[in-house]
């Protein structure tokens, strides 16, 4: 049983980064080149995965989940009782979604996904995290103050409406469901998803427009 | 630990840069194929212990995938991957054979497989109903945890029980461990004080060990 020396960890750290060149740039290239050679992944499965979260899973997968659950009834029971199952229909289950839980919002309340101690995001649906996502800001604020947050995004509340911050400590990850607008009566789920935001899936985006 | 990583409720911080996109430079996106699809030893929560274990100061300034390039670069060390003297040449002493590579719909069928299942069978029964009022501990370890300083000794209503779940403190250290986990939602008030708008509240999802009856 191998009990992990956290002081050792931490002086290698120190070490390392005393010793490397300080350009990032450089150092992601030595490190590509370290475990290349060491035989742990092959240069085009890099490439291939940057291509695949650049031009394939990204939060139009969400979108479409969400426009899907705003037309069926049937399917948002379900994306609401086991979200993981339900996104298995699209193909969308994987990575860092094997516990994922829709939280939708109503008028009296508002949901908003943070990680306080590290950037858990929902990666096989919603694609890479957006920056401010895993700045040290919005993991700082979005628990204490998150109305703050939420009109720097340009969301202002009404007076009836509770905000709910999920703070992502385990392994479970969150999809939030905005509201349907109005207008949008009739409206296939393609043109319903093209409305739907990325930032409305992580929280820091409410009313959704129908003139998209 | 009581690390700098453990950022919720700190001030001073903020405006956010809420136009950021994902990804900025090349290298950032090479980083994140690298971390997701090379096995550098360890397990996904000694991995996040070894960035919360990244000097404090770099932890708060450095770029978010340069710490990732960092704690990567360690992470290969302390498995006994490669040694400081490889990291620091950059190579490899003794090369290896490449693997198989992957191309664009192996990588896209990769990321539909990286679905896990962190729950476990357990046989004790929960400690714990829906609708309990909880106390979470007022101290932590010096280990791996999850249960942010912001919301210790604070109480709470359980309001989700999701079965057991490995339990990250333990498996940071190797061992794997289960505990039954649970939602527990605490009102703005009780994490923040008067000032806190009572409307709002804050939800975690915490391992038994974190708490106790109210």
């Amino acid at each position: 049983m191998s009990i992990f020396d956290s002081d050792k960890a931490a002086k290698t750290h120190r070490h390392l980064h005393s010793h490397l060149p300080s350009d990032p740039a450089l150092r992601v290239k030595a490190l590509e080149s370290l475990v290349v050679e060491k035989g742990l992944v092959a240069p085009e499965t890099l490439d291939a995965w940057v291509e695949a979260y650049s031009d394939h899973i990204g939060p139009k997968r969400g979108a479409e989940v969400v426009a899907r659950a705003w037309v069926d009834p049937g399917f948002r029971d379900r994306l609401l009782a086991d979200a993981t199952d339900a996104i298995a229909d699209f193909g969308y289950d994987g990575h860092a979604t094997g516990h994922l839980k829709a939280i939708e919002n109503t008028p009296e309340s508002h949901n908003l996904v943070v990680c306080t101690l590290c950037s858990c995001y929902p990666f096989s649906l919603l694609g890479m995290s957006p920056a401010w996502y895993k700045s040290s800001a919005y993991r700082a604020r979005a628990v204490r103050e998150p109305r703050a947050v939420l009109a720097e995004f340009g969301i202002d509340l009404p007076a009836e409406t509770g905000v709910k911050v999920w703070d992502s400590t385990a392994e479970l990850r969150y999809l939030v469901v905005p509201q349907r607008p109005e207008g949008t009566d009739g409206w296939d789920e393609a043109r319903l998803a093209s409305i739907v935001t990325r930032n409305s899936m992580i929280g820091t985006d409410r009313d959704l427009k129908a003139g998209a | 630990m009581d690390g700098v990583h453990d950022l919720g409720g700190k001030e001073g911080f903020g405006p956010i840069d809420v136009n950021s996109p994902p990804f900025s430079h090349e290298w950032e996106r090479r980083q994140w194929a690298i971390s997701t699809n090379a096995w550098l030893g360890g397990n996904i929560d000694r991995g996040r212990h070894i960035l919360e274990l990244l000097p404090p100061g770099f932890y708060l300034t450095a770029s978010y995938f340069e710490k990732w390039c960092l704690r990567d670069l360690t992470k290969m060390v302390a498995g006994g991957i490669a040694t400081e003297e490889e990291v620091l040449a950059g190579h490899a002493g003794i090369a290896q054979p490449a693997p198989e590579a992957r191309d664009l719909d192996a990588a896209i069928a990769r990321v539909r497989a990286a679905r896990t299942d962190f729950s476990r069978p357990i046989d004790a029964a929960p400690a714990f109903a829906i609708g309990a009022t909880i106390t979470t501990l007022p101290h932590s370890h010096a280990g791996h945890t999850r249960l942010p300083a912001y919301a210790r000794g604070r109480t709470g209503t359980v309001i989700a029980h999701h079965g057991a779940h490995l339990y990250p403190d333990d498996v940071a250290e190797n061992t794997e461990t289960t505990h039954h986990l649970y939602t527990v939602e605490f009102t703005a008030p009780a994490l923040w004080g008067d000032a806190a708008d009572p409307r709002d509240t804050v939800l975690l999802d915490l391992w038994e060990p974190y708490f106790v009856r109210a």
